[in-house]
């Protein structure tokens, strides 16, 4: 037996051919109205079956569209991880070629100590060596040993003052280095910290004649991840150094650090340079705002800065700036971070 | 007797009455709020020009590609409109348009020629997508 989705209708109709026979009998005169009616009611029933196909089709195309829907709003949403996880590894990458940068700041400074410790030496060999000529020859002066020993004096405190100036640069880099690549907690000394992190901008800022002035309670000791601490006044400095002076402008860096309220680290980054315009404030904190795209720029640091606050430190970070005033970034934190912290 | 013409609006289709001319066209996609203020215009204008004895063939063409229920019915009050003035002895010609692929529009043209005797009823396939 098959369905029939009109049967009942069908079933009327058939009754209504029965009755028509039997009017035709009874009543014929009624026979064409009769008639006239179950056409009526046959049409109606067709033009009921056409309804229903209609609204079928009508129901079916909604739902391909609901499912087409459904496919590009997963499109959208894969599109859009893909996008984060491409950020992610942008952040990454910005974050080791700053570590390279760290690095090559301080090669550079440690190559001054170690230069003049060989130029030193050097200069100590030949001392050392024409005394031993006039020795061998048998005609070395009073005079002679007398000048080689000032000679040996001078050079030697030379070599140890730039050996052990080379060798505290070696060893704050290292820590700085670790701390930045390890995101490793720890307990730091708030000032020495900073003065470490700012020995590898050190031939940056002197190319610019650019002072930083640091000012900071000895007695501040943080427990927190000092490689985010290093990594945001790189990058705050860095900025001011990309965006705030004019060519040949030789601009005035300030750190000024208080524990306010206890527990609180309030620390305020400075420069003197142009300022920020008014329209970029909103967004300087964005991933990839940059005014400078053409010129190299990522638009990563401040962002990364701001991660780094927010992340890491446990804390929050603001920023400053009427056109003409410098711009000022005011970072607090807690000295000791929360536990739940996971570091970066 | 006057043109009807009611340009397309996003729930309503384009009506082309050329009365004059005979030719009768209905395009795009109907789904209007309201089908009674949609239609009985339409209607009425049908219903005089109908009312009106001629010999003069008249063509209509269907070329909705999207109706919804109401429209659906209301299209069939016309064809039967039709049918009926053709069973008097009017030429009336019904072309029904559908794009290509679209299987369930060409069964569904073949269901609405089902009470059409007097009316020479004709499918016309329109690429997709395509102005017909």
């Amino acid at each position: 037996m098959t369905f029939n989705l009109f049967a009942a209708e069908e079933q009327a109709i058939e009754q209504a051919r029965l009755l028509g026979e039997r009017l035709d009998a009874v009543a014929p005169e009624f026979r064409a109205e009769f008639d006239a009616l179950v056409e009526a009611f046959r049409r109606s029933t067709r033009e009921q079956r056409r309804l229903v196909r209609v609204s079928d089709r009508l129901q079916a195309q909604l739902g391909s569209a609901n499912q087409e829907l459904e496919r590009r709003r997963q499109e959208a949403e894969t599109a859009l991880a893909h996008l984060r996880e491409a950020q992610e590894a942008m952040v990454r990458a910005e974050k080791l070629a700053s570590l390279g940068a760290l690095v090559a700041g301080v090669a550079h400074e440690i190559n001054t100590p170690v230069g003049i410790a060989v130029s030193c030496a050097s200069h100590l060999d030949d001392a050392t060596a024409q005394l031993r000529e006039k020795a061998q020859a048998g005609d070395m002066s009073r005079a002679d040993f007398a000048r080689y020993l000032t000679t040996a004096t001078d050079t030697a405190s030379l070599i140890l003052a730039n050996c052990e100036r080379a060798s505290r640069l070696i060893a704050s880099f290292k820590q700085v280095a670790v701390d930045r690549a390890s995101a490793e907690r720890r307990a730091v000394g708030l000032h020495r910290y900073i003065q470490e992190t700012l020995v590898s901008l050190e031939p940056k800022l002197r190319q610019g004649a650019h002072t930083v002035a640091v000012d900071c309670p000895d007695d501040i000791v943080v427990d927190s991840y000092p490689g985010a601490l290093s990594q945001i006044l790189t990058n705050l400095v860095m900025n001011s150094l990309t965006h705030a002076f004019a060519e040949g402008q030789a601009g005035h860096l300030t750190i000024g650090v208080e524990e306010s309220p206890p527990g609180t680290v309030r620390l305020t980054y400075a420069d003197d340079g142009q300022g920020i315009p008014a329209e970029h404030l909103p967004h300087i904190f964005d991933p990839f705002f940059t005014t400078r795209r053409g010129e190299g720029g990522t638009g990563l640091g401040l962002h990364i800065v701001h991660n780094l606050a927010v992340g890491p430190l446990k804390g929050a970070i603001a920023v400053e700036s009427e056109p003409g005033q410098g711009a000022r970034f005011v970072l607090t934190f807690p000295t000791v971070t929360p536990e739940d912290g996971t570091g970066a | 007797m006057e043109p009807l013409k009611i340009p397309a609006t996003g729930r309503t289709p384009e009506v082309d009455f050329d009365f004059a001319a005979g030719t009768l066209r209905l395009s795009g996609e109907s789904y209007p709020d309201d089908v009674a203020t949609f239609f009985g215009p339409v209607f009425a204008a049908l219903r005089a020009f109908l009312a009106e004895p001629s010999d003069a063939p008249v063509r209509f063409d269907m070329e909705l590609l999207y109706f919804n229920s109401s429209s659906a019915k209301a299209l069939m009050n016309i064809f039967q409109m039709l049918e009926t003035a053709a069973r008097e002895g009017r030429p009336i010609a019904v072309t029904w348009c559908y794009e290509e692929n679209d299987e369930s529009m060409q069964e569904l043209g073949e269901d609405f020629a089902e009470d059409l005797h007097h009316v020479s009823f004709t499918l016309k396939q329109v690429p997709a997508d395509g102005a017909p």
